[in-house]
């Protein structure tokens, strides 16, 4: 076991630390303020591979490891997390159920658009009554004759949303199989019937275009069909997996950027005289901070080695993704804290932090539902 | 010339300017540091890589094989930045590590590059170093490793071109914009200044990790003499190290644009005529009242 970072690692985090500093350090506040998705930064980030992280080479991906992957979206999501947000989400459940899933066919026509960022992916599950419950999906897929499909149905929350060039699109084609009844489709945004509703108007991640997506009477031919007729569960869960490490990543970017912006504050800041670090009480915090984010490291880290070396990790992602984003809603609520009233102030990054860190524990999966994932592995396997 | 020899030789230094001096020493701990490759040098490679762009382009029809060499000396952790400058487009990488090269000085290091730079491109036209590197800023390597070599040097380029056999170079020097030919080969040093390195792809990155073609030579494979053990060699001796500190004022200077423009000149004629290419007296000017 070996816990030091290879030199690989230790290159890939200077160069995304390097480029999302160089490139949104300097506007993060404003596109949160403006809630504006940065075309022309992703526009540098495409043939930088940053769209087509994992993707195979010969499709135009960068090819990186699990860990490098993990280390990209954490060090994007230290200075802009939302810019993190696109990022993973393109590339753990817009691109990966294409290349886990997909037919020949279809790696060849869509993995090079989605590895150059010229189609920004999206996976369209919840709804207004599906969440956490997949099963209450009602978007529906109709065959004709010819195997063909056309889609019904409405999806919200949909990250990448108002962005999106391929939306996955989970939707029932059998309402009366519980367990087989759900398929995934490849839906281009041009395709007709297919509409992006208005972008939502959240707490935080607020650069990222989030929105609903409607689907009326959209026609799909079958060879948009991911996988096979009824393998929507498994390639839904499957993708979550993968999901969780992207969310996991981006929690614990989130928590270092915050804990960074703590250390700097706490040795600036003078109260009675001296700088507030010095205070028992403070430095406590900062304490807990780094504790808490090095162990969050670790278990996501773990994840991604797991996932590399081909054993089932998903046990590991939920409890990466359980405590990355618990660590994140802690250090930046911390962070505030410690910034007192300027915390709270939109002068500060930290408000911006306290405000991102929120909804890692609630998408790709809430934390009563990692909690759910874990207890039934350890049941399980605990007789 | 059917094929182009450009060598780029690069430094790793620390990543944060404010890192702990061993006060006996009088060096850097380096063993604290987290490295990165030294500004300047990465202008330089940056130069080397947009110079063979450009030599490609006209040269379609010729052909010309255009090679990057990019060398560094220092501890085994250095290779990252050799990794890098794969990553960002050089062709091969030369680590030069070994104990008896630590603690090198200018003058040793300049020598130590020399004979690796005869030993792996003894044909090489034209190399490339940062002017001066960001953690110590002698700016003595480059200019040095030229007499090693025994071929011309400029340094401070901020253009250059090359063409049938010679160099055409740019530097402001002074405040006065230089234009210089030297044949080749030469040696170049560059700024961090006009080169803006590009940002490093992440899939060169995975690339140049899996299979970039880094070598490792050793004082013996560049036939160091075997006396030579580069800490007791360096004549340098360190006598103090400290942070330049720079103080900035802002100026605002109020009045009439004539009152103005006399204050301004009065303050700052020397530079007004380097920035402007000549010499430029408040005389000439004509100035509305």
């Amino acid at each position: 076991m070996d816990f030091n970072p290879c030199m690989k690692h230790k290159v890939v985090r200077k160069t995304v630390r390097e480029f999302a500093e160089a490139e949104l350090g300097a506007i993060a506040a404003e596109l949160d303020r403006e809630a504006r998705f940065p075309r022309e930064v992703a526009g540098k980030m495409g043939p930088l591979n940053y769209f087509g992280l994992q993707i195979p080479r010969e499709y135009g991906g960068a090819a990186l490891d699990s860990i490098s992957y993990a280390i990209t979206v954490e060090e994007l999501s230290r200075v802009c997390p939302a810019m993190g947000l696109c990022i993973t989400v393109h590339n753990s459940v817009g691109a990966f159920p294409i290349l886990a899933f997909g037919t020949q066919a279809q790696k060849s026509r869509y993995l090079p658009e989605l590895a150059s960022g010229e189609r920004i992916g999206a996976f369209c599950l919840t709804e207004a009554n599906a969440g956490s419950d997949a099963g209450g999906v009602e978007t529906h897929a109709v065959a004709d004759d010819a195997g063909n499909y056309r889609i019904n149905g409405t999806k919200i929350f949909v990250t990448n949303g108002g962005i999106c060039g391929l939306a996955l699109i989970f939707a029932v084609t059998a309402p009366d199989d519980p367990k087989r009844g759900a398929s995934v489709f490849i839906v281009e945004s041009e395709m007709p019937g297919y509409s992006v509703g208005e972008i939502e108007d959240l707490c935080g991640m607020r650069a990222n275009p989030v929105s609903s997506i409607f689907l009326e009477d959209c026609p799909v031919t079958v060879d948009h069909l991911l996988g096979k007729p009824g393998d929507g569960l498994k390639i839904g869960l499957k993708t979550l997996d993968t999901g969780r490490i992207g969310i996991a990543a981006q929690g614990l970017g989130i928590a270092q950027g915050a804990f960074e912006a703590s250390i700097r504050y706490a040795k600036e800041r003078q109260q009675f005289n001296r700088p507030i670090a010095s205070f028992q009480t403070i430095a406590n915090y900062l304490a807990d901070m780094a504790t808490e984010i090095d162990a969050a490291r670790l278990l996501l880290y773990r994840a991604c080695a797991l996932k590399d070396s081909g054993k089932a990790f998903g046990e590991a992602a939920a409890m990466a993704k359980l405590y990355c984003s618990a660590v994140a809603v802690k250090t930046a609520d911390k962070a505030v804290q410690i910034h007192g009233g300027y915390g709270y102030s939109k002068e500060y990054e930290v408000e911006r932090f306290y405000r991102d860190a929120k909804v890692t524990e609630i998408y790709e999966g809430t934390s009563e539902v990692q909690r759910m994932v874990i207890s039934r592995a350890v049941l399980n396997r605990l007789v | 010339m059917d094929k182009i020899e450009l060598i780029v030789c690069i430094k790793q230094v620390p990543l944060v300017s404010e890192l702990p001096w061993d006060p006996k020493t009088k060096t850097l701990r380096r063993e604290m540091a987290e490295g990165m490759m030294d500004p300047a040098a990465k202008h330089a490679l940056e130069a080397a890589l947009q110079i063979r762009k450009v030599m490609e382009e006209k040269a379609v029809a010729g052909k010309k094989k255009i090679r990057i060499t990019v060398i560094t000396m220092g501890p085994p952790m250095s290779e990252e930045v050799l990794r890098e400058a794969l990553a960002m487009g050089a062709d091969s990488g030369v680590l030069l590590t070994d104990p008896r090269m630590a603690g090198a000085d200018t003058l040793i290091t300049s020598k130590i590059l020399g004979a690796a730079i005869k030993k792996v491109r003894p044909d090489f036209d034209l190399v490339f170093c940062g002017s001066a590197a960001s953690d110590s800023e002698t700016g003595q390597v480059g200019p040095q490793l030229a007499e090693e070599l025994d071929v011309p040097a400029a340094a401070y380029v901020e253009r250059l071109d090359i063409e049938n056999g010679h160099i055409r170079i740019q530097r402001l020097c002074d405040n006065f914009l230089e234009t210089l030919e030297m044949d080749l080969p030469a040696l170049v040093t560059i700024p961090p200044r006009t080169f803006f390195p590009r940002h490093v792809p992440l899939g060169g990155l995975q690339q140049s990790f899996e299979g970039g073609d880094v070598r490792t030579l050793l004082a013996a494979d560049i036939a160091l003499s075997p006396d030579l053990y580069a800490a007791k060699a360096s004549p340098t001796k360190i006598v103090n190290v400290f942070s330049p500190t720079a103080e900035k004022e802002n100026i605002r200077l109020r009045g009439a644009a004539k009152k103005v423009v006399e204050e301004l000149f009065r303050r700052f004629e020397d530079r007004i005529g380097g920035a402007a290419g000549k010499d430029l007296k408040i005389s000439d000017l004509k100035i509305p009242e």
